[in-house]
């Protein structure tokens, strides 16, 4: 019988695909380790293994989109024990929001972290949105297969589910701001022409605001924004590496490259550092991009910077937080409308023009509620959609700031923001009793608060 | 001949997997759209006529103006044609007599809404600011089981209208 020789046991090696490591690296030792955490982690594989020096410019994009992101995470966190402590119903529903600020322990200030959160997010979600629009940054560059617009919109769709969340959101209260809020925007709703009657209805549950509104309101600000909002997120965040990263790295191909490339480098792949191209071309074939002096690992370089805007954001929303007070209205009194009757900041501009707006020709007459509440604002989100196919300046403008081929868009976009601004500044500074126009340093007449 | 069958199933199978999706996603919708309606009724009985105070009485649960002058009664609508804020009432300081639908009506007060600014005169037509339309007049009656007042707050009128009671 022969002996077999004794092998020693080798070290099992771990299957293709499998990373042995389990948290990755804040400090990789070599390239390999820095690709491998990007790689074998759920959240950093939306980032690429290694990044352009360019997209993480501070002052190029700001970080704007790292602020939303921390700012939802933070909504979101905030918002699951204001959950457990509100009380969707009409009779306790103003109650229990008067217990979070005054009963429970660190209540008041985690209504505000939310409150002082969504506020920040309806500003930087927009600053971002202008962000992109200044730079170019919906528009494709070098790369094969970008499809960049269809980014746009779908940043411009998360916009407006922002601004919806808040809506919804200060409903939840009940108090006499979320009662009039509710009767004058889902009243703009029922100004939409041939289904607004219904449209109002099924936002209302009903003919008038009651419980079902409440309920209504409750579950689209708790589950059905914030899960569409997740998904358009993920989607977005995909559709970036999709077309090749930062519209700023396409601008970065078109530099000189710092020093002379050796051919082999710039070999056509079906990868990019950078991103996954669609079809069998390199998505981005410029040397000066694909350099190694030009790119550094995401991990730590990028994450390192992430975490740092993140924290920032949650050091500063929470600090505020301590400072600032969220202020709650009467109870909802469907008898009394506040005098004036004003709705939050971000809402006011529009509030302006549904006043300014009504058109008489002779004895016919349009709603200022159609004009401005419905067809200006469906106007100017129509035409921020459709943009990105209007704009028809070279691919050389994505990826910069007020390039001299898109200064008229850029004047045009800047004076239509200026307006929102100038709008919104007169309907918080200078709307008074019944509306009426008064400087900030006049007094207000004395007005009966009941009958 | 099985291709054709293989082709057939796979349209068969997309077809029933977008209609069935198709019949939750509208089922789902449908059922959000009421079918009952709890809303307070539109006719609501509002006292007896005698107990109503010359001139005007505004009724916060109906947003409701009622005005007596002797034994004739109108009421407008407190709801602003705008956006539906409850307008507030402001005496004038001097009544004003305007031919209001055929008849001089001695006007009392004007109305202004909170929230866009909107003004009335005392018979409900709009003056200033956003508001499209005049205030609505609702029919009144007396209800003739028991003599009270009662509106009708689906049914508007013209503003020829006065309800004289006995």
């Amino acid at each position: 019988m022969a002996v077999l020789p004794t092998v020693p046991p080798e070290a099992p090696r771990p299957a293709p695909g499998v990373h042995l490591r389990r948290l990755w690296s804040v400090r990789p030792a070599s390239d390999r380790e820095a690709g491998d955490a990007i790689v074998a982690n759920f959240i950093l594989h939306w980032f690429p293994a290694r990044s352009l020096k360019e997209s993480m410019e501070w002052r190029y994009s700001l970080w704007l989109g790292t602020i939303s992101t921390a700012l939802l995470a933070l909504l979101v966190a905030s918002g699951i024990p204001l959950l457990f402590l509100h009380i969707p119903s009409v009779e306790r529903a103003y109650g229990s929001v008067k217990d979070i600020e005054n009963v429970v322990t660190f209540g008041s200030w985690i209504r505000a972290v939310h409150r002082l959160g969504a506020h920040l997010m309806v500003a930087v979600v927009f600053l971002h949105l202008a962000r992109v629009f200044l730079t170019g940054a919906y528009k494709n560059g070098v790369g094969r297969g970008q499809n960049r617009e269809w980014n746009w919109v779908i940043g411009v769709v998360m916009f407006l589910l922002t601004l919806f969340l808040s809506f919804t959101g200060y409903l939840l209260p009940w108090d006499q701001l979320a009662y009039w809020a509710v009767t004058v925007g889902t009243n703009i709703a029922s100004a939409v022409p041939l289904v607004g009657a219904q449209m109002r209805e099924l936002l209302l549950g009903g003919r008038a605001i009651d419980q079902p509104t409440l309920t209504r309101f409750h579950v689209l600000h708790v589950i059905v924004l914030p899960g569409v909002l997740g998904v358009l997120f993920a989607y977005h965040m995909w559709r970036i590496r999709k077309d090749g990263g930062l519209a700023r790295a396409d601008h970065a191909t078109r530099l000189p490259a710092p020093a002379e490339v050796p051919a082999e480098r710039t070999r056509t792949k079906t990868y990019s550092l950078l991103g996954v191209a669609r079809g069998q071309g390199p998505l981005i074939r410029a040397s000066s991009v694909e350099r190694p002096e030009t790119t550094v690992s995401s991990v730590p370089d990028l994450t390192r910077r992430v975490a740092l805007v993140m924290l920032g954001t949650v050091a500063v929303i929470s600090i505020l937080a301590v400072f600032v007070p969220s202020p709650l209205e009467e109870p909802a009194n469907a008898l009394v409308t506040p005098n004036p009757a004003k709705a939050p900041w971000y809402f006011l501009w529009l509030q302006e023009i549904v006043t300014d707006t009504t058109i008489r020709i002779g004895s016919f007459t349009v709603n200022g509620a159609l004009v401005g509440g419905v067809i200006l604002p469906g106007l100017l989100v129509a035409l921020l959609v459709v943009w990105p196919w209007l704009d028809r300046s070279p691919a050389a403008a994505a990826g910069r700031w007020f390039p001299r081929s898109r200064r008229t868009q850029n004047a045009v976009f800047l004076v239509i923001v200026a307006i929102v601004i100038l709008l919104t500044i007169v309907g918080t500074f200078s709307r008074g009793p019944y509306w009426h126009l008064y400087w900030p340093w006049q007094a207000w007449p004395e007005m009966p608060t009941r009958f | 001949m099985t291709s054709d069958r293989r082709e057939f199933l796979k349209k068969l199978g997309i077809g029933v997997g977008l209609a069935s999706v198709a019949g939750q996603g509208l089922a789902s919708l449908r059922s959000l759209v009421p079918n009952v309606s709890y809303d307070a009724p539109t006719v609501v009985k509002l006292g007896i006529p005698a107990e109503f105070p010359e001139g005007m009485k505004f009724l916060p649960e109906q947003r409701l103006f009622v005005f007596r002058e002797g034994n004739v009664f109108h009421a407008i609508s407190a709801v602003c044609t705008h956006l539906g804020c409850t307008v507030r009432a402001e005496a004038l300081s001097s009544p004003v007599m305007k031919k209001v639908g055929g008849a001089e009506l001695r006007l009392t007060h004007r109305f202004l809404c909170p929230c866009h600014g909107s003004q009335y005169t005392g018979d409900g037509q709009n003056v200033a600011g956003p508001a499209p339309r005049p205030l609505e007049w609702w029919a009144l009656s007396v209800a003739p089981d028991d003599g009270q007042l009662v509106v009708d707050l689906a049914k508007p009128v013209e503003r020829s209208f006065r309800l004289t009671t006995a």
